[in-house]
């Protein structure tokens, strides 16, 4: 391989060590577009309006990066697009909408921790589904999943205490739930964030892919990622059992 | 006149329900959140934060009438902005007593301007497909739509006024922060990666490896790569430009003549199980576990692990014999 060639390569070293040190995102991800096209030769500007002819901006014939930046960000607006529902959503918030929330999960009785985990699961699946955008992180599974499963956890092994090991597996299981609903539900939507950036790259790469058959092959991964879930969460059920046999 | 209302739904369609229309929309709420950050009293950059968004509102309304480089210019404006520590976020938050208080009132009645949103993005893709136009776009100025119904919907049903409503989407906006526009920047650094000839540079790389014939080590190699760079990057959605152009696309959808809309959002989440491995990726992994008070704060990875690594090759298997059989 030739130096050039290598040169070429610095801007995925530059993303990948950029965000690996978490350096600051959008700072490392526009470096690492500059670098490339710099060393790649391509002139900043392109050779048109009142850049004609400018020496070391550009290059006659081709394209300049800060050309083809402001181009792609521009055709790419409508990954942004949900700036435009937020109104809407924190105004609901405003009124309870989280409360609200709350309630409706409060409202499910599943009768093991595993069971509850998948039921939650399945309600970020839906989130996913409605296009809704959140971490659930801080919004559901501190204040409301894990005291549920601890509650669920304290019935089952009535009238013994929980042994610390196993709250601790219980809240590994409540964050594991929340991201295995999130990471794969939200690709059912046709206006999320992933469909949105797989669309528009492959856009870019010459490809117009349709959202809707983004979220039509998306959805044997997301059949997958639940029945995966509903084994391990049903095994977890069996191993807190047997645990507290042992214990008996 | 009985020709008018076909007249004027054609109208609507070729003027009003359009992306262009919807960028409208989008770039004027944000220039409302831009001059409310700018007399936010509780944000101690509140100038360089409402810059950041005015100038995204500018590149909304304008961007498709701007010449594209003085975008680009914008672009690396908000970027040095954001890059010097220039954007952040007020203080404000929302009384929790209050939210309860209306809870009560209002019921599950504040579902329906959430629930709006889908039902019209769904609704606009449904009849621009009836229409025979891209049922793409039709979800995407659904969702416009969508946002702009549900504004009216809430302000109706919760009595909020307008001026509470942009306060309360400023609030949710400015705690991502500027982040929002990482997909749009990493969408560009695709493209650039493509100008550039990085993308064939990594296919030829591989190629060296990997005899070109070999679909099923070659479809290893995509989910391997994708996964791995997750897990360095901690960030799917920042491996998958990268991927696409060097090893998706060259190798694999060009030479085997393979569905692009397959391929590609099943090379994504073979990222996401990546994602679950990673404590790079730590908002969903590392950040929990301290907020859980675990005594092992990689003890979520570790729980996901298992899953992480069967969806993982339930990928590559899948996009193999989705490859062979479509």
């Amino acid at each position: 391989m030739h130096l050039e060639d290598l040169l070429k390569l610095s801007g995925v070293i530059i993303v990948v060590i950029g965000l690996a040190l978490k350096l600051r995102t959008t700072l490392v991800v526009v470096v690492a577009a500059l670098v490339t096209g710099l060393l790649a030769g391509l002139p900043l500007f392109s050779n048109e309006g009142f850049f004609q002819d400018l020496p070391y901006l550009t290059k006659p014939g081709q394209t300049g990066i800060i050309n083809t930046l402001g181009r792609a960000f521009a055709d790419n607006r409508l990954m942004t697009l949900f700036i435009i529902t937020l109104p809407a959503i924190g105004l609901a918030e405003k009124y309870g909408l989280q409360e609200q929330a709350a309630a409706l999960i409060r409202r499910v009785h599943a009768a093991t921790v595993g069971r509850l985990q998948i039921v939650y699961q399945l309600f970020r699946v839906l989130n996913g589904l409605m296009g809704i955008r959140l971490n659930g992180h801080p919004s559901f599974v501190r204040p409301l999943i894990f005291p549920m499963s601890l509650g669920a956890a304290r019935a089952e092994s009535n009238p013994h205490e929980v042994p610390s090991q196993t709250i601790e597996k219980i809240k590994a299981a409540n964050a594991a739930a929340e991201n295995y609903g999130n990471f794969y539900g939200q690709n059912l939507s046709p206006v999320q964030a992933g469909i949105l950036l797989v669309f528009g790259v492959m856009q870019g790469l010459g490809y117009v892919v349709g959202v809707w058959d983004l979220v039509f092959y998306t959805i044997p991964i997301v059949v997958a990622s639940i029945l995966l879930a509903i084994i391990q969460f049903s095994l977890f059920d069996h191993r807190l059992r047997r645990d507290r046999e042992v214990r008996r | 006149m009985t020709m008018m209302p076909a007249v004027s739904l054609s109208l609507l369609f070729s003027r009003v329900f359009t992306l262009d229309f919807v960028y409208l929309l989008t770039g004027l709420v944000l220039l409302v959140f831009a001059s409310l950050t700018f007399v936010d009293r509780s944000n101690r950059r509140r100038l360089g934060s409402g810059v950041f968004w005015l100038v995204l509102g500018i590149i909304f309304t304008l961007g498709s009438l701007m010449p594209h480089w003085l975008t680009g210019l914008l672009v690396l404006f908000l970027v040095a902005l954001d890059g010097a520590g220039q954007v952040s976020r007020g203080s404000r938050e929302t009384e929790q007593k209050d939210q309860a208080e209306h809870a009560r009132r209002l019921g599950d009645r504040i579902f329906i301007p959430v629930l709006a949103i889908p039902i019209v993005t769904f609704a606009f893709a449904l009849i621009f497909r009836l229409r025979g136009l891209d049922a793409s776009r039709g979800a995407l100025v659904g969702l416009g739509f969508g946002g702009i119904a549900a504004m009216i919907i809430g302000l109706r049903l919760t009595g909020g006024t307008a001026r509470m409503m942009m306060e309360e989407g400023r609030r949710l906006n400015e705690a991502m922060g500027a982040v929002n526009i990482l997909p749009q920047l990493l969408a560009s650094l695709g493209v650039i990666f493509t100008a550039a000839g990085v993308g064939d540079l990594i296919a030829s790389g591989i190629q060296q490896i990997i005899p070109a014939n070999n679909l099923f080590l070659l479809v290893l190699a995509n989910c391997l790569g994708m996964a791995l760079f997750t897990i360095v990057m901690g960030n799917s959605f920042a491996a998958f430009p990268v991927i696409a152009t060097g090893v998706l696309v060259p190798l694999i959808i060009k030479p085997y003549g393979v569905n692009p809309a397959m391929a590609a959002i099943i090379t994504l989440t073979a990222g996401s199980s990546g994602t679950l491995m990673t404590p790079m990726a730590a908002n969903f992994n590392i950040v929990p576990a301290a907020l859980l008070n675990m005594r092992d704060q990689y003890g979520v990875i570790k729980f996901q692990l298992p899953f992480a690594l069967t969806i993982w090759s339930f990928h590559v298997l899948l996009l193999w014999l989705l490859i062979r059989v479509l």
